[in-house]
């Protein structure tokens, strides 16, 4: 019953959450090498599944993982009702909207209606109410850099983290909007009745982090 | 064929366990000595916006009806029993409980569903630590007689944050900020405020940053009384101490943990809250408090105190419902010839008597047959005058 599962994403954090997780006092071998998805050994303390990085912090609300590693980004994408309890300083960048180079602010939003492609719609849509302007967001799976330079879109909100990408499609940032980093995310019901195990956890992965 | 968004069907097999987990509470609250009340579905919006908090107001679901004013369907019961008892002119106690249908458009684009069952009490009319553990206790006994296995209730108080709040060096907009973060339970993002607002170091801010584990038996009351020397932080802390022991004296202290970092809505509630769940769900099954202001918006000041049940969550952790051996047994098709029709019906109608369900079907033979998921009888009309006899071979 106090056996821990946990999601970790594929893609841009895996590594560096797996090794996260290695370096910690009881972890059990994470060899996820094949197409396994899901580690469960009997004797190991924590039962550890890889799902697609938007999914992780889905699993956590529902409560069929206790605890996630997940990005900021998506945690604001999809408003989770979840305990968001550490930052654990990997996967860094930043939230942006960017524009084709030379574009100034003020301009973007004078044209009325502006058109902003992302792979992040309801946080693009609030980030546009928020500032009060009115705005078209359109919803793509990748490649949004692209966007602007066909003329799908005015701007766009994505996540930077050396500008390179950016830089090569001739677009640049026109509002860092918010840093992004990795979490540590808990359902609500088991930090309640997994409490200690999920609290040594917290301290044991807050002194890998500390290293 | 269409469902409306957010809605379901419900077929035979779920009602089964839907009905039973609600009978089972009606029943628990009447020998409790609750009442059942039926507000309607359509209030005026006017009445609900004073009370609902802005999260659920932009949820309700609201028209304007063939008499231009503006209404919606109940998003909650507790302020529409409020509206009820409101009309009296004298306070005086009242214990009642409701069960229906409440609707509201989803909390965010990934969840669909839109009308949920709700199934509570109110306590009305006292504000106590005998009526608040009276409650508490029902909560408590509403779970086991589900019965919900491996339930477990946290036990808080509003006071507690409001307290802490009100301690911290900051300012009315700033303290906001703060109670957002608690609400949306981002401890990092308080992590960085504290940073920012160089408060990292204050026992206050700190103790905040503990609120995800500030669980346990009356121990966690023991080390949180030290903290903050203060009458009103004690009186807190000794409140919650009496409600524990009042349980405990029922009896009821083995799925109940007292939680410091309990928060519910903090502008709602304004004493004791509390929650409970089951460790095989991510949501809690039952939510309540003492919201002693609630009346005061309709210019009353009574206090009361309650708490609803998702039914919709409760039946999730229950066992899939099958049909009980008993009901089995009590089901029973009968068939008969045409021309026997009027024998038929009364050995029908006398078997529903006894608490069977019967179905009849005519068909071309020349017996009656009845037929049970154990057994099947078959007899002439003759046979057919002896019910009795035939009552006894259908008993289990």
């Amino acid at each position: 019953m106090n056996k821990l599962t946990i999601a970790i994403p594929t893609g841009r954090l895996k590594e560096e959450a797996l090794n996260l997780l290695l370096r910690m006092p009881h972890c059990p071998p994470l060899a996820f090498n094949s197409r396994k998805l899901c580690i469960d050994e009997e004797t190991s303390p924590w039962k550890v599944l890889l799902t697609h990085p938007k999914d992780v912090s889905t699993y956590v609300e529902y409560g069929v993982a206790d605890l996630g590693i997940v990005g900021k980004d998506i945690i604001l994408e999809r408003g989770n009702e979840i305990y968001e309890l550490l930052d654990l300083r990997i996967g860094k960048c930043t939230m942006v909207l960017a524009a084709p180079e030379g574009t100034q602010e003020a301009a973007l939003w004078e044209r009325g209606k502006v058109r902003i492609a992302t792979k992040y719609p309801h946080f693009t849509r609030r980030y546009l109410q928020e500032k009060g302007v009115t705005g078209d967001v359109v919803f793509l799976y990748g490649s949004i850099e692209l966007a602007p330079n066909i003329g799908l879109s005015d701007a766009i909100v994505d996540l930077v983290s050396t500008g390179k990408t950016l830089r090569e499609n001739h677009l640049q940032v026109v509002e860092e909007i918010v840093p992004i980093s990795g979490r540590l995310v808990v359902n609500r019901i088991s930090i309640k009745t997994k409490g200690e195990v999920i609290r040594k956890f917290v301290e044991e992965i807050k002194g890998v982090i500390a290293e | 064929m269409e469902l409306v968004l957010g809605t379901h069907d419900i077929y035979p097999k779920e009602a089964r366990i839907r009905k039973k987990v609600r009978e089972t509470l009606c029943q628990l609250f009447e020998r409790w000595g609750y009442e059942e009340v039926e507000p309607p579905t359509i209030e005026s919006y006017q009445i609900l916006a004073k009370t609902i908090g802005e999260e659920i107001r932009e949820r309700m679901y609201q028209f304007v009806n063939r008499e231009g004013q503006l209404v919606c369907l109940r998003p909650e019961f507790t302020t529409s029993v409020a509206r009820m008892f409101s009309k009296e002119g004298e306070q005086s106690t009242h214990r009642v409980y409701y069960a229906g249908k409440i609707f509201r458009y989803p909390s965010s684009p990934f969840r669909l569903e839109s009308e949920l069952t709700q199934i509570g009490v109110e306590h009305i009319g006292k504000s106590t630590l005998e009526s608040d553990g009276e409650v508490v206790a029902l909560a408590v006994a509403s779970l086991r007689a589900v019965p919900v296995q491996g339930f477990q209730v946290d036990i808080g108080h509003v006071g507690i944050f409001r307290y802490l709040l009100s301690q911290l060096p900051l300012g009315e907009e700033e303290k906001n900020q703060v109670k957002n973060l608690v609400k949306k339970k981002d401890f990092v993002a308080l992590q960085e405020f504290w940073q920012r607002k160089a408060l990292q170091e204050h026992p206050v801010a700190t103790f905040f940053l503990r609120f995800p584990f500030l669980r346990g038996k009356e121990e966690i009351l023991s080390e949180a009384r030290g903290l903050f020397p203060d009458p009103e932080w004690e009186h807190l802390i000794d409140y919650l101490q009496a409600i524990f022991t009042r349980l405990r004296d029922f009896g009821f202290t083995e799925h109940l943990f007292l939680n410091l970092g309990l928060t519910r809505d903090l502008d709602y509630y304004t004493g004791v809250i509390w929650e409970g769940f089951s460790p095989h769900l991510g949501y809690p099954l039952l939510a309540g408090g003492r919201y002693d202001g609630l009346f005061r918006l309709f210019g009353k000041d009574f206090p009361a105190c309650g708490f609803a049940l998702f039914l919709e969550r409760v039946v999730e952790v229950m066992p899939r419902g099958e049909l009980s051996k008993e009901a089995l047994l009590s089901r029973v098709h009968l068939h008969h010839p045409p021309r026997w029709r009027a024998k038929a019906f009364e050995i029908a109608e006398r078997l529903r008597e006894e608490g069977f369900s019967v179905t009849m079907e005519e068909y071309e033979g020349e017996q009656f047959t009845l037929a049970t998921s154990r057994k099947t009888l078959s007899f002439t009309p003759q046979e057919a005058e002896n019910i009795e006899s035939m009552l006894k071979e259908l008993q289990p």
